[in-house]
């Protein structure tokens, strides 16, 4: 009895032991600063599995409460990667090599003059289909003349989206964030419940 | 039974739960002996699939889901669905809610820098539904739980709600008890 269950335990652990590197491999292979990829050319790729990373917030600025032309239509879904989240939750800045993800999707179908509609849940807006993609990169060096962050439009229209963009101008992002959010790391933090309260899940 | 024999038993549980737990973590519903459900954790970090967005301003000062759904779930049970059109045994899907920024205007809209519109503020709730057709037999297999709709912390665990289910199997019994229109992964394939 006790040496099958010996055996039993050994085999356990060594199951244990190969699910824990299974599970710690792709952490491992992932030890690069930044997920930003760019060209030789400075054009940053289109990143990817970002719908994979922790969703921080979604502001909506529907295009009926826009005179028809919201400068980002309509909803604008945030993502940050897990350990650049947890590093600001730490430290209130944003570590080196952040990358932030902005996709924003239409409202579903609008039966209102705002944009709004009628659904069991009660009046309001729900997402539609994906509209563009908008992205911001930490490099303090790269980035030295806007705050330390880059800015990159891959397209405001239904996918696929650009597949590289190179740095939008002062004028068309960095300028306004510049103006508004410099003292929180370049980043609305107040639009996103977790940046500004923290995750208490956790 | 042999002291030695529990202690071997003792151990074998400790590792069988140490092998489990680095993906079981956040895995599944976990309920309590009267059925009650515990506060899943961790959702934050499964896929987000969509926020419909219900404001106080547009449903007569009380939405009854205020005002930000953001709508979680696990990846694996995400991709079962794209494939199959339905979603496995053992589906948990978290909506929690945010309140909007107030804003000057008379539906509850704030003028910002990006423009007008809803801008998420403080957490104000959670509801989860489990899917589990043994259990839940009687509502299309799914069972409906609130966590509260308030701000932070939310209820630890949270008993079956009769409220929920009856406006799922109205609207959406055909789509799996879930409104899969709103939510833009759940209508394509993409990753």
């Amino acid at each position: 009895m006790r040496k099958i269950l010996l055996v039993v335990i050994l085999g356990l652990g060594v199951a244990a032991a190969s699910s824990l590197s299974r599970y710690s491999n792709p952490v491992a292979a992932d030890s690069s600063q930044t997920t930003a990829v760019f060209d030789s050319d400075g054009k940053m790729r289109l990143p990817v599995g970002y719908r994979r990373w922790v969703f921080i917030g979604a502001p909506l600025t529907p295009n009926a409460l826009n005179n028809g032309k919201a400068n980002f239509p309509e909803y604008h879904h945030v993502y940050v990667e897990q350990k650049n989240l947890d590093a600001y939750l730490k430290t209130g800045v944003f570590p080196e090599g952040t990358v932030i993800v902005k996709e924003l999707t239409r409202v579903l179908n609008p039966t209102f003059p705002d944009g709004s509609r009628s659904e069991p849940s009660g009046r309001g807006y729900f997402n539609g289909e994906y509209n563009g993609m908008d992205v911001t990169v930490k490099d303090s060096k790269r980035f030295a003349a806007t705050n330390g962050w880059g800015f990159f439009n891959f397209g405001h229209h239904p996918l696929p989206y650009a597949e590289s963009a190179k740095e939008a101008s002062v004028g068309e992002c960095a300028g306004c964030h510049i103006a508004y959010v410099a003292k929180t790391d370049m980043t609305w933090v107040q639009f996103y419940p977790i940046l500004r309260d923290g995750d208490k899940t956790k | 039974m042999a002291f030695p024999a529990r202690l071997a038993i003792g151990v074998l549980l400790m590792t069988a739960m140490a092998a489990v737990s680095p993906q079981s973590v956040d895995k599944g519903p976990i309920f309590t002996k009267d059925g009650s459900l515990v506060l899943p954790s961790g959702f934050r970090s499964w896929v987000f699939i969509g926020g419909p967005i219900t404001p106080n301003g547009l449903n007569d000062g009380a939405a009854p889901f205020p005002e930000f759904h953001s709508v979680y779930i696990e990846r694996e049970n995400l991709r079962y669905y794209q494939k199959n059109g339905k979603f496995p045994e053992g589906t948990v899907l978290v909506k929690e809610l945010s309140l909007a920024q107030a804003g000057e205007h008379s539906d509850g809209s704030l003028d910002s820098a990006s423009g007008r519109g809803y801008f998420p503020s403080t957490l104000s709730g959670l509801d989860v539904m489990v899917k589990d057709s043994k259990r839940y037999s009687k509502t299309n297999d799914w069972g409906f739980f609130t966590f509260g709709h308030h701000a932070e912390p939310y209820e630890s665990t949270a008993k079956e709600s009769s409220q929920c289910a009856y406006c799922h199997v109205a609207n959406v019994a055909k789509t799996d008890m879930v409104w899969v229109q709103y939510y833009p992964l759940l209508k394509s394939k993409i990753d």
